[in-house]
This record gives structure tokens, C-alpha cells and sequence, in this order.
């Protein structure tokens, strides 16, 4: 399978009388959008807002975070089951408008939703800082349930990144990346000499608004399989999750997954990257147990060296990345995990809720509980008030001025268990 | 918690849902439990069904508590 992604560089984004990309801009008419993401009875409003890298503006609570991509040739359309038919995706071409993105928010869904700042400390620890966001503020009819409220804010977020990616359908990329996985004997043969690597790519399925869909299904209901890696790049994989702010995985983050493009990037020169195994998360111990079983025998059925493992949310998740690290090595192959770490506010509690001999090579995101400073910004989308409320907020976190003091938590991607971020820690 | 009143010279059971878990942090007498979102009950059951499955939760529990053991244990069966 082969997808060559084109990358169309938007260095700022306005608002306009049409949709349209021009020499770099991006252009959105307000009513065009609100037109394409309008019509569910459930919410009773939604505003559109710009935020961008450097002014001084907070987006909070942030649910989730969309990358506009449209499919230029090949089967299938972005986000299959959700957008699009299921046709298979991720081969042809796909633009995308890179430097854009669609922010969802609004009124608090469920505890765990997060904070955007475009400026000062905040803006250091969210990589949406970088990005020209166009934030939808959706606000919910009286006494709606969370899960409906959360999937009605996520079909306008999945809508608007749709409806704006069409503005660069015939726009010549600035930049075409290719990306190629050979069916798994095909490209065995390819390298004979090289070690074969797969990714382990845990999904966050814990339910009660922890929820991942691969192509429309709820990933809870999935027993692990495999994808492609470039399915992925088209949308295959989406979040319906809104907790655990600072190492979820937004939509955003799954589109442009680190750990599928760096093991892209040395693929046939020091091992050969053979695909991705997808897994969950469940709640359930026998759950967590077929899954991992699973994870183990289709790596050794892939007659596999070594695979990289990353796990999404922390707490009882950290048994599922444990019992695919033991399953795995168990089976003689190299285990890296890469997590982040709930290490509390100084640093000195034991990171993960659980451990094995086996997690012998680990790459942290950081450490969630650290506490930080965000100053106050003259601009807000969204509201303030939950910062109280939020994990890693706590009583009197929203101080009189509008800063706000919380544990790294708060922040939308601060630590990032693929990597989408800038944080980490050595040992020396 | 659970380290912490055994120290104190009681016998307790960790009624769990991530066995796992439990294992790690040291506790000596297990009881799995049902789900970590409901770990002492289960909402997809009726009423009546549900009250005995939580009755037998406590009803193992009580009987490990008064079980010897000389290693952790899960009580599972």
C-alpha cells in the first residue's frame, strides 16, 4: 500500500467570503463552515473562532484537535465510518493542509478536557500552540447526556476538518512525502538481512468518553489486528475520547503519528518496518489478558525481532502496556515501550501503576504531575471555569486574574505517549 | 493502604479488578473484582443477578480473609 502525502503549507488562516487556500492563506467563510457542521438538534449553537501561534489566547476546555485532509486519489475518503464510506484507505494521495487545525470546544463533556495556550508557558507545552487553529465553541442543549454530547462535538470537529481540507483538493502540495508498506511476504523478502519491526500501537478504550474508533468500529469491540500504516495517515483511526488531556491521542495526533513516520524514515536501511498491530485498552481483566495474548501472537506470527509498544491514557492502561511488554519478550522479541509518567509533584513516586523485569527499554513523555504556571491571556474561547475541576486542576488552580496554576495534566498534548511532543527525561 | 494495615498486624483482601496490579504493589490476598468503572457490581446484570454476584464477591472475600497464606494470593476460583 502506498500513500504519497502532499503537504500544502498554511502559514495563516482568515476569515473570507469563500473557502479557499491563496499563496499560503487559508481562507473560511464563517457561514460556508457553519453550514457544513450545522444540523444536529443536540447542540444549540456553535461559534467559530481563529487562534493563533503567538497572540495571546487561551482555548479551554479543548476536546479534540482535527488536521484537514482530503483524499486526492485512491479509494476511500478521510475518516472512513464516520465521514466517509468503509472503503479501505491509505494508498493514492491525500492533501493536507499542514500548519492548519480544527479545535473542538465548549462546554465541559466529561473531567479530564484540556487547555491550548497560544502564548507564554502553556504555549511551550502543547504542540497546538504551533499550529493556525479554527476553534468551534459548541454549546449543547440543557440536560444532554455526556456520550451524546461528546459524539455530536465530535462529528462537527471531523465535518469541519473535512469541509475546510476540500479547499486544497486542487492545490499543488508545497511538498510530497511517500509512504510505502509492501504486502508482509513481499516486503520480508525485500530485506532478508534486515530486522523486522512492528509497531504496537495501543488504543485508549476504556469507555465512559475514553473511546477510539478504527474505521467506525469502537476499538473496545476489536479484538487486535493489523493496518496498514498509511491507513492510519487517512483518518483509519480517530479519538472519541475526552480525558486524559496531556497523553490522549487527538485525532490530530493519529493522523500524523511520530512513531509510524520515524519508523518510515529508516525503513529499509536499518530494519524493515513490516506494519502496525493495533490493540486496546479494555476494563476488564480478561479483556486486558486476550489482548495482550493477541498482541504477542500475531508479533510472532509476523515472525517479528523487535516492535516498538505505545500506550494511550495512564493508570490501568500501564498493565496493558506491562502485559504486552512480558507477552512479547516472552516470545524472544525486543520490547521499547514509550509512556508517560504520573511520577507525583515532585518526582519521586513511582512513575506507572505497574512494572515488569521486562520493561527494560522505556522513552517517557514526561512527567504529568508536574506543576506549572500558566499566566492569564486577554483572549479566551471557550470558559475558564472548569479549571478547578479538571485533572490537575484543584480548588483555586483559576486564581482572581484569570492564571491559572494545575499540574501538567491540564495542558491538550503535553505528554505525549507517541512522541508529538517536545518532552522527556534521561537517566544518568 | 493494603501494606500499610497488614503492617499494623490485620489481615486484609484486595478486592481488585487489575490482579495484575495488586500483584505489584504487594498484597497478599486477592479477590479479582468485576470492572475497574464497577468493580463490585455489574450493570449489565438484572436486579436479583446482580445482588448475588455482589454477595459472592463478599461472601470469597471473607472466606480468603480467613485463609492462610504463605505467598500472594489470588483467590480466583
Amino acid at each position: 500500500m502506498r500513500l504519497e502525502l502532499g503537504n500544502i503549507f498554511i502559514k495563516d488562516v482568515q476569515f473570507g467570503d469563500t473557502t479557499k487556500v491563496l499563496n499560503g492563506v487559508l481562507y473560511i467563510s464563517k457561514q460556508e463552515l457553519l453550514d457544513a457542521v450545522s444540523g444536529d438538534t443536540r447542540l444549540t449553537s456553535i461559534e467559530i473562532d481563529i487562534a493563533k501561534p503567538g497572540e495571546s489566547t487561551r482555548i479551554m476546555p479543548v476536546k479534540d484537535v482535527i488536521e484537514p485532509r482530503v483524499k486526492v486519489e485512491g479509494s476511500g475518503g478521510i475518516f472512513p465510518g464516520f465521514i466517509s464510506k468503509v472503503d479501505v484507505v491509505g494508498s493514492g494521495k491525500t492533501n493536507v493542509l499542514k500548519g492548519a487545525a480544527v479545535v473542538t470546544a465548549g462546554k465541559i463533556v466529561g473531567f479530564q478536557e484540556g487547555i491550548i495556550d497560544m502564548s507564554g508557558t502553556g504555549a511551550d507545552y502543547t504542540p497546538f500552540s504551533k499550529t493556525n487553529n479554527i476553534v468551534l465553541v459548541c454549546t449543547p442543549t440543557d440536560h444532554l447526556q455526556q456520550h451524546e454530547h461528546e459524539e455530536a462535538v465530535r462529528m462537527v470537529g471531523l465535518k469541519a476538518a473535512t469541509f475546510i481540507a476540500e479547499a486544497g483538493r486542487n492545490i499543488t502540495p508545497d511538498e510530497v512525502k511517500v509512504y510505502e508498506t509492501l504486502p508482509l511476504l513481499d516486503g520480508v523478502k525485500k530485506y532478508p538481512n534486515l530486522p523486522k519491526v512492528a509497531y504496537v500501537y495501543m488504543l485508549q478504550t476504556q469507555g465512559l468518553l475514553h473511546d477510539t474508533y478504527v474505521y467506525g468500529v469502537d476499538a473496545k469491540k476489536i479484538v487486535p489486528t493489523l493496518i496498514y500504516p498509511t491507513e492510519v495517515m487517512d483518518g483509519a483511526i480517530l479519538s472519541g475520547n475526552c480525558v486524559s488531556a496531556c497523553d490522549k491521542n487527538p485525532t490530530y495526533n493519529h493522523l500524523n503519528n511520530p512513531i509510524i513516520e520515524d519508523l518510515y524514515e529508516r525503513h529499509g536501511v536499518d530494519y524493515n518496518f513490516v506494519g502496525v498491530i493495533i490493540t486496546n485498552e479494555n476494563v476488564y481483566l480478561a479483556d486486558k489478558e486476550r489482548s495482550s495474548n493477541w498482541t504477542a501472537k500475531l508479533a510472532e506470527f509476523l515472525g517479528l525481532d523487535a516492535v516498538i509498544i505505545s500506550e494511550e491514557g495512564f493508570g490501568n492502561p500501564d498493565t496493558d502496556l506491562m502485559m504486552n511488554c512480558k507477552k512479547i519478550t516472552a516470545k524472544g522479541i525486543k520490547t521499547v515501550l514509550v509512556t508517560d509518567e504520573y511520577a507525583g509533584r515532585d518526582g519521586a513516586s513511582q512513575s506507572l501503576a505497574d512494572a515488569d523485569k521486562s520493561a527494560d527499554a522505556v522513552v517517557t513523555g514526561g512527567n504529568a504531575n508536574e506543576v506549572i504556571q500558566l499566566p492569564a491571556m486577554e483572549k479566551v474561547i471557550g470558559y475558564l471555569t472548569p479549571a478547578d475541576t479538571i485533572a490537575g486542576g484543584f480548588d483555586g488552580s483559576l486564581r482572581p486574574d484569570g492564571s491559572i496554576m494545575a499540574e501538567l495534566q491540564v495542558v491538550t498534548g503535553a505528554t505525549s505517549e507517541i512522541g508529538f511532543n517536545k518532552l522527556s527525561a534521561t537517566q544518568y | 493502604m493494603v501494606k500499610e494495615i497488614e503492617r499494623a498486624g490485620l489481615p486484609v483482601v484486595h478486592i481488585c479488578t487489575v490482579v495484575p496490579i495488586s500483584l505489584t504493589v504487594g498484597a497478599n490476598r486477592i479477590v479479582p473484582a468485576i470492572a475497574i468503572p464497577h468493580p463490585l457490581g455489574n450493570p449489565a446484570l438484572s436486579y436479583e443477578d446482580e445482588k448475588l454476584l455482589r454477595r459472592n464477591i463478599v461472601l470469597k472475600a471473607l472466606k480468603a480473609l480467613q485463609t492462610d497464606v504463605h505467598e500472594q494470593t489470588v483467590f480466583d476460583k
